[in-house]
């Protein structure tokens, strides 16, 4: 229905079948390749939403990532010095949220609070006031902005999460302990230990949504994707999963990203439009329909849960 | 068991705080090169972080009742369009201020108001206001002012008074006021005791919601003296930047205070020393000349730092708590 109506205000007609069915498939072509980073990140957010935690730093850690990733010389060998380097470091940084949270027992939204100042302010160090491109000369690097690439990480992480998620005991730990910590921890649970893990695959999701993101962009500076952590959150609430953990639905945030994507496509694309009808720029509308989305999603899967009890 | 109003845990807080801040005095003393005078610095520190302790102030009450405002810099951002735009509009200065005052506290109290009726997280609640917020200003400015070209320039001086002549007296009568309330009123108890237990509250026949409100209100009046200090300090006022990251600012400075993120437990006192620390740590380093890139993951690895330091201390006597 959103795509529809959007597809109206962009003015576009279609004279035939074939020619709306081409424009289906780059229309979503594109839409996947460049909410590739945001599906990745949305996957482990409902993890760590399962959990009860929430992480605000995952905006300040793609950037980190790229940033260190950009600080690299271009050319061919950037895939065995730079890519692996990102990797080891996202994971880091995504192991060194999950200490602060599972070890040292720092309320999630402060500590990743915490680091995401704190990584954008390394992101600052990296890089100064630069934006660098080292990414346009490494060889076959451009293929995960486009759309096999990004369809291929999105759907290998999907499937994969999808399947361990659906026969693994670990699955069912991760929730009990979103559910209720004490009780995991007293059906022994090893609970700082799961901790840990979903906060460093947070990080490993990192790296692949800065891959995908360089690769599509092309240039990253320190203040690169501020506000997506903003956009991932939404993505996942709109998708069912409970802010106060033990639940969430890997299906439903994936169409809650599409959703936001949809609304942002739609926006881009009604901005001409905008322009001559409307007082004010039509792409400040997101930041209002990001916020409305959040709350309505929210309320909607409290409403849908009260009857439950 | 408790002794006094404040815990243990907190006296030691603002001890360390107290001390801590009294170093970086010293330090930024001795790295004082000949010509500046510090004279210069202490007068000027008040006026400087006066935004984040009133902000503050009214942040520290509402985690007090165990929730939290997120949207705090938009809101300020709307007082600061709102003041804009009627000062383009022609109209003197005591109706810009006050109506950029009523625009800040009319906002904390509609965060209160669907925090209670939606029975929505507040972090949720206020997430979603912080980007609202901000678009709603964009769009707001957008609207009224003909040919808007990113920022509302606020030449005139008589307009900069409250943030320029006036922002240290007004931090030091409003802080007075916050510390004369926590010691004598009834108020703050009440938040507190609903960030401890709502279910006690509700047995007690205190009444949760009201008592909500009641913290969303008095922040709605310090957040308004906080936004009119903001915007009658700059000479643009840029709806896309202003106020960025403002909120992260606050709740590190109450959180360094000693104040639980929970709820239940702090003092405004702690919020006070603990703006002043972030405040005077980010003016040793400019003294010392470091790279002004660095200060950023200087601040976020303070607070990190000692939250993280806290949080360790205090880990094992939560998980006998926990499991007791």
């Amino acid at each position: 229905m959103e795509i529809a109506f959007f597809t109206m205000i962009s003015g576009t007609s279609f004279q035939s079948a074939g020619e709306f069915s081409n424009y289906f498939k780059s229309y979503f072509g594109d839409l996947l390749a460049q909410s590739a980073p945001v599906l990745l990140l949305a996957f482990g957010m409902t993890l760590v939403l399962m959990t009860a935690g929430i992480d605000l730093s995952v905006g300040s850690q793609v950037a980190l990532v790229a940033c260190v990733m950009a600080s690299f010389r271009s050319g061919p060998t950037f895939w065995w010095t730079a890519v692996p380097l990102g990797l080891v470091f996202a994971l880091v940084i995504g192991l060194v949220n999950g200490v602060l949270i599972a070890r040292l027992d720092i309320p999630p939204i402060i500590a990743t609070l915490g680091t995401m100042i704190f990584y954008r302010g390394l992101c600052f160090v990296v890089m100064g006031d630069l934006e660098k491109s080292p990414f346009i000369d490494v060889p076959g690097y451009e293929w995960f902005g486009k759309f096999l690439g990004a369809t291929l990480v999105v759907g290998v992480v999907f499937v994969l999460g999808a399947l361990f998620f659906q026969y693994s005991r670990w699955r069912r730990e991760v929730l009990m302990l979103g559910g209720n910590r004490v009780a995991a921890r007293y059906a022994g649970i090893p609970v700082t230990r799961r901790l840990c893990e979903v906060y460093a695959l947070m990080g490993l999701l990192a790296f692949f949504a800065a891959l995908c993101f360089t690769a599509r962009n092309s240039s990253v500076s320190a203040s690169s994707l501020t506000g997506l952590e903003l956009q991932v959150i939404v993505a996942v609430v709109l998708g069912g999963t409970r802010v106060q953990g033990g639940g969430g639905s890997l299906v439903g945030t994936f169409f809650g990203v599409v959703i936001i994507a949809v609304m942002d496509e739609g926006l881009r694309g009604a901005a001409v439009w905008g322009d001559q009808h409307l007082p004010f720029k039509i792409s400040h509308l997101q930041y209002l329909l990001l916020g409305a989305l959040l709350v309505t999603g929210v309320w909607l899967n409290t409403r849908m849960e009260r009857p439950a009890k | 068991m408790k002794q006094g109003p404040y815990s243990r845990f907190l006296v030691q807080r603002l001890v360390f705080l107290f001390v801590g801040n009294l170093l970086l005095l010293l330090a930024i003393r001795l790295l004082l090169r000949a010509g500046g005078s510090f004279a210069d610095v202490l007068k000027r520190c008040g006026p400087d972080v006066a935004p984040v302790i009133l902000a503050g102030l009214g942040m520290t009450g509402i985690i007090f009742t165990g929730a939290i405002d997120l949207s705090i810099g938009s809101v300020i951002v709307v007082a600061g369009t709102v003041f804009g735009i009627l000062v383009q509009s022609g109209f003197g200065p005591p109706v810009c201020f006050g109506a950029s005052l009523i625009a800040s506290w009319s906002l904390s109290m509609l965060n209160g108001l669907l925090v209670r009726s939606l029975k929505i997280p507040a972090i949720i609640i206020t997430l979603a206001g912080l980007t609202f917020y901000r678009g709603a200003a964009l769009i707001l400015a957008e609207i009224s002012i003909p040919n808007f070209g990113g920022n509302i320039s606020i030449p005139d001086e008589a307009f900069h008074s409250p943030g320029k002549l006036y922002a240290g007296r007004i931090l030091f009568v409003a802080l007075a006021a916050a510390l004369l309330w926590e010691a004598f009123a009834k108020t703050p108890r009440r938040w507190l005791a609903l960030g401890s237990s709502e279910e006690a509250c509700r047995l007690l026949g205190l009444a949760p919601g009201r008592i909500l409100q009641s913290a969303f209100f008095a922040s709605g009046i310090f957040l308004g003296l906080a936004a009119l200090i903001f915007v009658t300090r700059v000479q643009y006022i840029e709806p896309a930047r202003l106020a960025l990251s403002f909120e992260l600012q606050v709740i590190g400075a109450v959180v360094l205070g000693g104040t639980n993120i929970f709820g239940g437990e702090g003092s405004f006192a702690g919020t006070a020393l603990g703006a002043f620390f972030l405040y005077f740590t980010s003016q040793v380093l400019t003294y010392a000349e470091v790279n002004p890139y660095f200060q950023e993951a200087v601040t976020g690895a303070i607070i990190i730092g000692v939250i993280g330091l806290d949080c360790a201390l205090h880990r094992r006597r939560k998980l006998l708590e926990e499991l007791a």
